[in-house]
């Protein structure tokens, strides 16, 4: 009996030790996310014939850029390029779906880069800001 | 009985009042903007009829659009809905002026109860106990203090055209009066054009708990009982009960309440659905707060409590019937929740996530009702309000009706946006929650006070092995990046399970 079945696309029922699993999958770039019962679990999939293409995921070290995570309009700019920032500060507000939200810094460094202006509409995946 | 009515919205509550009009075989007349083409309503809907482009202000906020719409395909009646042109005074009367019947209270009403200060001395009038406060907008700073030498502090200053916690600051001192003042004065100008406020005694930790009214146009209105809607983020209702737990176990507070809604609703002449909003203190005193003049996004869970068709209702006195059920018809069996699934990532401080909808299951079986407007393939505007459905159930007491709606969560998946289902999850689970020992400010507690949630062990190895099955490369080792740890693991495991 097969313990991993696709049942339906994306999803798989799984069978380990007489218990049932059901997990889904959402493909993102350089990792697979695993759903399963409402816990999400990152995977990177490694394959050893192809050691020299591991880059591993991006650390606190170096440059850190922000990015919209969606489409919307900045609204507020609340430091300036060359500033100093705590980890966890809040860089600038992003408007969308009638909510405000601030975008705060990944890490502790100084403003390199502040490429958001205010009242300009931004993309997903825009980038807004680098930390270094 | 109407033959057709049109719905000045979209979104689940326009597919909600779809569906009622279809088992009263009534012609159902949608109305959509630019990006609304694919949306469930249209799709639902008799008739349909563009009235704009994607912005709120230029579709859906637009009163001789709507009309126009109604006019082409012929609708006696408009239902708002909630949100939109629902609570405009003007657009019932311009209903009426076109000669259509507006499926809500009167202008005058809704024009009555939409001031809060007007409200306020209409609850006053009519002997509805009252949060103690100026009924007047405030000159100044010196006029919050000449309240507090009264009444104490905490105090809490309020705009007068307000709404959504903003205007709106506590204060605790005399020190601090002048600062808040300014702040709450510059908020309220900015969000309402107009920094007129007024100040009220704080209730502490106050529970959020409102009474469903209904009535007819000769001025017959029955209540419908309570719903405890004291889980809010940033003043937004996220989830709602019913029978609230404080007042199940206040014998006549039900009643009391009803009848204290009742006679404010009638002051102000109301008639159709409406909702009065009470401040619930730890004693059980309740305050009046405000009047929604339009059918709740939480009125299912009424529905499921009483048996009754809010939205039948709605039509049957819109179109002139005298409302048949007495106060003592109405009765309430059982206990039911809703959960508002919103696509927002609750990892990422609740930010939007609209986007496309890869896949969609809903939940089923036994007590469950799901109002929603999405399905699967199609792509969650970024225009508009995040919600994408209402999740309530029933059963026959609250802790039933908690498993039930932790149980249908766990059916519930939406793949390729993020949404709030997995932190009703933890809400439900906790344990300040069941007790039932609720207040408007859980939510920011809860989210202060919950632990990280730790998978089970052996789903992180699942994990691995699914993901390694997917990637259909045998010899590819997987590790789980994250969380709760990087760690290491093969696929030898998969051989291990053949």
């Amino acid at each position: 009996m097969n313990p991993i079945v696709a049942v339906e696309p994306g999803v798989y029922s799984v069978l380990v030790d007489g218990r049932s699993y059901e997990a889904r999958i959402e493909q993102s770039d350089g990792c697979v996310i695993v759903l399963i019962d409402g816990h999400r679990f990152e995977v990177e999939i490694r394959d050893p014939r192809r050691w020299s293409r591991q880059t591993g995921r991006q650390g606190v070290e170096g440059r850190l850029n922000v990015t919209a995570p969606m489409p919307g309009k900045i609204v507020r700019l609340l430091v300036a390029e060359g500033d100093t920032v705590e980890d966890g500060q809040g860089l600038l507000v992003v408007e969308a779906m009638k909510m405000q939200n601030e975008m705060k810094a990944p890490k502790a460094g100084r403003v390199v880069s502040l490429t958001a202006r205010e009242g300009a509409t931004v993309a997903a995946g825009d980038v807004l800001a680098a930390i270094e | 009985m109407f033959r057709k009515v049109l719905i000045a919205n979209r979104g689940e509550i326009a597919v909600r009042v779809i569906r009622t009009l279809r088992e009263m075989d009534i012609a159902s007349v949608a109305v959509f903007s630019d990006a609304d083409r694919t949306s469930m309503h249209v799709r639902m809907a008799d008739e349909a009829e563009w009235v704009g482009s994607s912005p709120s202000t230029e579709s859906y906020l637009c009163i001789d659009r709507i009309l126009d719409a109604a006019r082409k395909h012929g609708a006696e009646a408009i239902h708002p809905g909630y949100g939109f042109l629902s609570e405009n005074a003007d657009f019932a009367a311009a209903c009426e002026a076109a000669g259509m019947v507006f499926i809500g209270p009167s202008a005058e009403s809704i024009r009555r109860m939409g001031s809060k200060t007007a409200a306020r001395q209409m609850a006053i009038a009519a002997g509805a106990p009252v949060v103690p406060g100026a009924h007047e907008a405030l000159a100044g700073p010196a006029d919050a203090r000449v309240f507090a030498r009264q009444f104490g502090y905490p105090l809490l200053l309020k705009a007068v055209a307000g709404g959504g916690g903003k205007g709106m600051r506590r204060v605790d001192s005399d020190a601090e009066l002048d600062a808040a003042f300014r702040d709450a004065s510059s908020e309220a100008e900015r969000f309402f054009s107009n920094p007129d406020l007024y100040v009220e005694k704080l209730i502490e930790r106050p529970r959020h708990i409102e009474i469903q009214l209904l009535g007819d146009r000769y001025g017959h209105m029955v209540h419908f009982g309570e719903r405890e809607c004291s889980i809010q983020r940033r003043h937004q209702k996220v989830m709602e009960e019913c029978p609230s737990p404080l007042v199940a176990a206040r014998p006549g507070m039900r009643a009391a309440m009803g009848e204290a809604a009742i006679r404010v609703a009638l002051s102000a002449g109301y008639y159709n659905a409406g909702t009065v909003e009470f401040l619930v203190d730890g004693r059980g005193d309740f305050y009046f707060l405000e009047m929604n003049t339009r059918l709740q996004v939480e009125h299912p869970i009424t529905e499921l409590l009483t048996g009754h068709d809010l939205v039948r209702l709605q039509l049957e006195v819109a179109a002139g019937e005298k409302l048949r059920l007495r106060q003592e018809d109405i009765a309430w069996r059982g206990s039911a929740m809703e959960c508002r699934i919103y696509a927002e990532d609750p990892y990422n401080n609740f930010f939007p996530s609209p986007g496309k909808i890869t896949r969609l299951t809903r939940p089923m079986g036994p007590g469950v009702r799901l109002d929603g407007c999405v399905y699967d393939g199609w792509t969650v505007p970024i225009d508009y309000d995040p919600l994408l459905a209402k999740l309530a159930v029933w059963n026959g007491t609250r802790e039933s009706a908690i498993a039930r709606m932790l149980r249908a969560l766990r059916e519930y998946d939406v793949a390729g946006i993020h949404t709030n289902i997995a932190f009703f999850r933890q809400i439900l689970e906790d344990e300040e929650f069941r007790a039932g020992r609720l207040h408007t400010g859980f939510v920011d507690e809860f989210l202060e006070r919950r632990k990280p949630v730790v998978p089970p062990p052996e789903l992180e190895s699942i994990a691995a092995l699914v993901a390694a099955f997917h990637s259909k490369s045998n010899a590819a080792r997987a590790i789980i990046a994250q969380p709760p740890r990087s760690r290491w693991l093969d696929t030898g495991r998969h051989e291990a399970l053949r």
